[in-house]
């Protein structure tokens, strides 16, 4: 989709061009499963619909950057606005009532949700597919033999500075030690007079404001902007589980794997190849490390 | 600089997790400055006793049907965890229950979590190691690693950094080298005296939470079954069979040992606010 290689060779310029076009779609499914893995590391909660969630972002993208033609800075920060509210209304119309309630009813709410969005959308922005996005520089540059778009750098810069942001925000600052706490022992967290309620409702803002970055930058280099691009969140989601979904770290190298190795089956396979072989990367990631390459168990002496 | 005691009255409380009774007309009291030990078995309700108080019921889907619980004349019955932190109530929970992930200096900062005046956080995880210098070198370290003595003075140390006028203690004898226990207490000894803080602990360690409390309660089935001076629940022969492992029968069944009529054998004892 990003790159269409079909012919097998064994050729180094070839082989650069696949390196880079899968760190690119690396970088977009690492901020899918950064998502994920947000979310199932502070509330517990898998939630299905971040898909659903960044081609909300998606078509969000296109109403105010297109559509209501805003500047792009004004657009942008309108549009991760608009989906951190989005992440409110999740958490306290919805998720909020299912704290407590059974693993997998939680995940099927999630389902919900995701089926909500996608009829949402229907209704709001109708069947017919959009154009990508060319919001963002449309050159490119050659380097040894192999192109290189400046949207693919700048999907990259983004996405590290998300990361970085994101490492930061956990490490010094106190609501990301609390969401950290929670994430540990909700319990104890709440006798420590940490507000779970709270930390929970900024979990799902935090999701959402990654899936409109996602959505933003995702728009950029689909093929077109449709219904069908909730699949990214499918497609990512072997990422998060190769990096170990409780690892924020290990999302971000286990989408930039996952990108790459799909990539190169892609080129060198063909695209039928893709899905499967990501697929079994994480299977067989699964079954040498249950626990995903940097996920762990939780640490207890008792 | 820390906020004195303030009484915590709890009086005809009822609590029930579905239709399972788990406190039934519970009357506590601990006097502003005070030291109180709750005595019971296992499943005699005080840890329900412990999440009423602090409004953890609703995480074990517990309801409070009747009675009330006010701290220093107000009422915390029905207000969230973290408002009755930021009301003076801190707990040492039971099984310690650290943030086994976080560094020990991460986890006492999350004691202060209810706190706004950030500047004083520093100054309060200074004071916390000058009460526990063992923690110093073991900062940075990872929480749960620690060894349960370590992680019981990691807890303590936690609670105390909200700056509490009432900590409760639940259990913190649990599975701890006695000389530990020991320390640990004379240090809430010290806390209560120094500080003025109250404390209610919560022990199946009897002779232990007896030494050091003021007053007693002893907990049975969800019911309050005596109360009194801890001097004077030392003395008495049925705490002494029960729970102090007295007599060379130790494992008597509750049901042989004759009950005094209406479950209660003192009346209310007024003792001294101050200790």
């Amino acid at each position: 989709m990003l790159l269409a290689f079909g012919n097998f060779t064994a050729d180094p310029s070839v082989n650069l061009q696949l390196l880079i076009g899968g760190l690119a779609l690396g970088a977009i499914y690492a901020v899918v499963a950064l998502g994920f893995v947000l979310v199932y590391k502070s509330t517990d909660v898998l939630n299905l619909a971040h898909g659903e969630f960044l081609m909300l972002g998606a078509y969000f993208a296109l109403t105010f950057l297109i559509s209501e033609n805003l500047n792009f800075f004004l657009g942008v920060f309108v549009l991760l606005l608009v989906m951190l509210v989005f992440g409110l209304l999740v958490h306290y119309g919805i998720m909020r009532r299912m704290v407590g309630q059974g693993f997998f009813a939680i995940v099927l709410i999630t389902l919900g949700i995701a089926t909500i969005i996608r009829a949402l959308l229907l209704i709001f922005y109708g069947p017919t597919e959009r154009g990508r996005l060319d919001l963002l520089p449309q050159g490119s540059f050659e380097i040894g033999g192999a192109t290189v778009r400046h949207v693919d750098i700048i999907i990259f810069a983004v996405v590290a500075g998300c990361v970085l942001l994101f490492f930061l925000f956990f490490k010094y600052t106190r609501l990301g030690l609390h969401m950290r706490a929670v994430a540990d022992d909700i319990e104890a967290a709440a006798a420590m007079g940490i507000d779970p309620d709270k930390v929970y409702a900024m979990t799902w803002a935090a999701a959402m404001v990654m899936a409109g970055i996602g959505g933003l930058l995702f728009g950029h280099v689909t093929g077109a902007i449709d219904r069908s691009i909730e699949a990214i969140g499918l497609r990512a989601f072997p990422a998060a589980v190769v990096g170990g979904l409780t690892s924020l770290g290990g999302s971000i190298v286990g989408g930039l794997v996952v990108g790459v190795i799909e990539q190169f089956a892609n080129g060198h396979l063909g695209t039928k190849w893709r899905e499967p072989v990501a697929f079994s990367v994480m299977f067989v990631v699964l079954l040498v490390r249950p626990t995903g390459l940097w996920g762990r168990k939780d640490l207890e002496r008792v | 600089m820390n906020a004195s005691g303030l009484d915590l009255t709890i009086e005809g409380l009822t609590v029930v997790y579905g239709g399972v009774t788990a406190l039934d007309d519970v009357k506590i009291n601990v006097p502003s400055g005070g030291f109180v030990t709750v005595l019971g078995a296992n499943g005699a309700g005080k840890t329900t006793l412990v999440r009423s108080i602090t409004g953890l019921l609703y995480l074990h889907k517990g309801r409070v049907r009747r009675g009330s619980i006010e701290l220093g004349g107000e009422s915390i019955l029905g207000k969230k965890s973290p408002d009755i932190v930021s009301a003076g109530v801190a707990q040492v929970p039971e099984g310690r229950k650290l943030f086994p992930n976080l560094t020990v200096k991460e986890n006492l900062l999350c004691g202060a979590a209810s706190r706004s005046d950030i500047s004083g956080i520093d100054d309060s995880l200074e004071q916390n190691l000058d009460l526990f210098p063992q923690l110093r070198p073991l900062l940075s370290q990872t929480a749960g690693l620690l060894s349960g003595g370590e992680q019981q003075m990691v807890a303590v140390g936690r609670a105390l950094m909200s700056q509490p006028s009432l900590l409760i203690c639940d259990e913190l004898s649990l599975g701890l080298a006695p000389k530990i226990v020991h320390r640990l207490f004379e240090l809430l000894t010290e806390i209560n005296e120094t500080r003025g803080t109250s404390i209610l602990v919560i022990e199946q360690n009897a002779s232990l939470a007896l030494q050091h409390a003021a007053d007693a309660y002893v907990l049975e089935l969800g019911r309050v079954l005596m109360e009194g001076s801890a001097a004077e629940l030392r003395g008495n022969p049925m705490v002494q069979e029960l729970y102090l492992g007295g007599g060379g029968e130790a494992h008597t069944s509750y049901a042989a040992i004759e009950r005094p009529s209406g479950g209660k054998r003192w009346g209310r004892k007024r003792t001294g606010g101050d200790s």
